[in-house]
């Protein structure tokens, strides 16, 4: 259904990884994503591995949210298995037939990849559950801030990024609804072929265009009402500080980041 | 008792029930959410019944169940008898005979014109053409909007407009039921009185039997046979207008705004004076005050 979607789902809770800075947070997600392309050998993925898993358990965020913000890919990690199971010839074979063969180091690299991509996903979903999404955009403002100097409006981009945020639920609730009213009216949506489904959107998205252009609207005019004036001379009522626990996080990544280096040199590049 | 209540109830077939219909929201997470909860009701053939309740009493809940969009957590509804859900292929159709207008109809039109729009349902119901174009004429004549409305965009109309015209294109499916979830709320006076006019004057005709969802006691107890009055999830009464309203002092607790005139009468008694509770229009009220006014009806006329 509609509401399973994750994305900018915040997860309440109590925990150090809640209460770090969203500047840092992001840029700790960069880090992680780089360090885990770095990964050469099963050794260093396990760095990696064990740094995903430490970092949950620390967020407090119960497993079952992770395993939610997986369920949508897993089609996409088994084809990717998959594929490098049926291309990668290393090794010793295992079984063939016909024009396929499978090999020791074909099913070692699926592994790899499905480990790397898990842990990827799982680090991203960190992210969302424990920040909240304007926080998270306006980090995103601050760190790209630098880009000002090439006349690119940061601020208008992260204020059109917190809105579109904000107004996900709001629309899927809005989809809800009228779904329900133009199915009192016999619409039928689960019946026909693909073409005729297709159709049968139109009453309702019409109805969500018109009133989310509505919202815009009413929205634009409070912001002007409120003498709303773009990002120049703006101050914040939250203010961001690096604490301690920040530059700690860092500290445990940069570490990650050397161990992954030293066991990429030390043991043989799996892929 | 209002003229033509006693025949109405008279006549006494239930054409839409619940049996211990319940329904709980996000079930199975620690944000469950009771909406209903037992509710055991019987809609009798060509009543008119008001629903009111205050803000998340699951007024709007109730009656999504009414035309199978929610199927209770538990419990029964039976439509002329047969349960909704017992044969799946067949939901449409009860979606046909029971038709529901949600609170702010207006934002679901998406034709070119109102008279395409107004023929969205019929036409679902796989009405000849000539069938829909009578029901498109007959429905727009129900709320009043005059025929040269059919070729206007409905995106060009005035708000109280638009929403006569989402209610119209229910209207033209001629439902056995018609259900109306606030189709007051945001009108003017006189657009309120307009809209509770044009269903009054709508089950006149056709003689079908109509819930309405309202916040005013007043809207309702205008028009309506028997109030349904939901609180917490619950039904707290189902009686006829003047029983429920002999309830006053609960009702107020219950955050309903009871009519001005049947606060004043309620307030006369605790002053000691001795009228009647359960009035709720001002002739009422002045049939029974006239004889203790001195002077006689010249001075309260
Ligand atoms: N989609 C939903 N998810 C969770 N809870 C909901 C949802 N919709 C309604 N509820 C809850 O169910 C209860 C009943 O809501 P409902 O909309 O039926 O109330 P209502 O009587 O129609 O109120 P109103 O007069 O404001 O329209 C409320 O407590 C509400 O918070
Ligand atoms: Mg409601």
């Amino acid at each position: 259904m509609l509401s399973d979607i994750t994305i900018g789902q915040y997860y309440k809770a109590q925990s150090v990884v809640h209460r770090m800075d969203a500047r840092m947070k992001l840029i700790l997600t960069v880090l992680f994503i780089v360090i885990i392309f770095l990964c050469k050998n099963f050794f260093s993925l396990a760095v990696m591995f064990v740094l995903t898993a430490v970092s949950i358990l620390v967020s407090r965020v119960p497993f079952r949210m992770f395993f939610k913000s997986l369920k949508p890919i897993i089609p996409i990690i088994l084809i990717t298995a998959a594929l490098n199971i049926f291309y990668v010839k290393k090794g010793t074979e295992l079984l063939s037939f016909w024009k396929i063969s499978v090999t020791t180091g074909g099913l070692s690299t699926a592994f790899f990849m499905a480990v790397r991509i898990i842990c990827l996903i799982m680090v991203s979903s960190l992210l969302t559950y424990t920040t909240v999404p304007t926080q998270l955009t306006d980090a995103i403002e601050r760190l790209l801030s630098p880009l000002n100097v090439l006349h690119i409006s940061v601020h208008t981009l992260a204020m059109m990024m917190t809105l579109a945020l904000r107004f996900i639920p709001t629309l899927i609730e809005e989809i809800e609804r009228i779904t329900n009213a133009q199915k009192a009216r016999g619409a039928d949506f689960e019946s026909g072929r693909f073409l005729e489904r297709v159709k049968a959107m139109i009453p309702v998205l019409i109805p969500l265009f018109v009133s989310a252009f509505r919202r815009a609207y009413e929205l634009s005019f409070a912001m002007t009402c409120r003498c709303y004036h773009g990002g120049e001379g703006r101050t914040r009522m939250k203010q961001m500080k690096l604490s301690a626990v920040d530059f700690a996080a860092l500290g445990v990544f940069l570490l990650s980041l050397a161990g992954v280096i030293v066991l990429n040199r030390f043991f043989q590049a799996m892929i | 008792m209002k003229k033509g209540t006693e025949d109405v109830l008279l006549n006494n077939t239930p054409i839409l029930s619940t049996e211990d219909l319940t329904y709980i929201y996000q079930k199975g997470t620690n944000s469950e959410v009771t909406a209903i909860q037992d509710v055991s009701v019987d809609i009798l053939q060509g009543e008119l019944v008001g629903i009111i309740g205050h803000t998340g009493s699951g007024k709007s809940t109730l009656i999504e169940h009414f035309n199978a969009l929610k199927k209770g957590t538990s419990g029964r509804v039976l439509l002329d008898g047969s349960d909704i859900w017992a044969d799946k292929s067949k939901i449409r159709s009860v979606r046909f005979r029971v038709g529901v207008c949600f609170q702010y109809p207006e934002y679901q039109l998406f034709e070119e014109t109102v008279a395409k729009d107004i023929a969205f349902g019929p036409k679902n119901m796989g009405l000849s053409e000539e069938e829909v174009n009578r029901r498109v004429t007959d429905a727009l004549t129900y709320v009043g909007l005059s025929q040269s409305y059919a070729e206007k965009s409905p995106f060009d109309l005035s708000g109280g407009e638009k929403r006569r015209v989402a209610i119209a294109g229910i209207m033209a499916m001629e439902p056995q039921v018609l259900v109306l979830d606030e189709p007051c709320a945001g009108l003017d006076p006189k657009g309120r009185a307009t809209v509770l006019q044009m269903i009054a004057s709508y089950r006149a005709k056709t003689g079908c039997t109509v819930l309405l969802v309202s916040h005013s006691m007043e809207d309702v107890a205008a028009i309506a046979d028997r109030i349904l009055v939901m609180n917490r999830a619950h039904v707290a009464f189902f009686d006829t207008v003047d029983a429920v309203f002999s309830h006053a002092e609960e009702l107020q607790e219950m955050g309903l705004d009871i009519p001005r005139i049947t606060q004043l009468m309620l307030s006369l008694r605790e002053k000691g004076i001795d009228v009647p509770a359960n009035l709720y229009t001002v002739q009422q009220a002045y049939d029974a005050l006239r004889p203790r006014l001195k002077g006689g009806s010249r001075h309260a006329q």
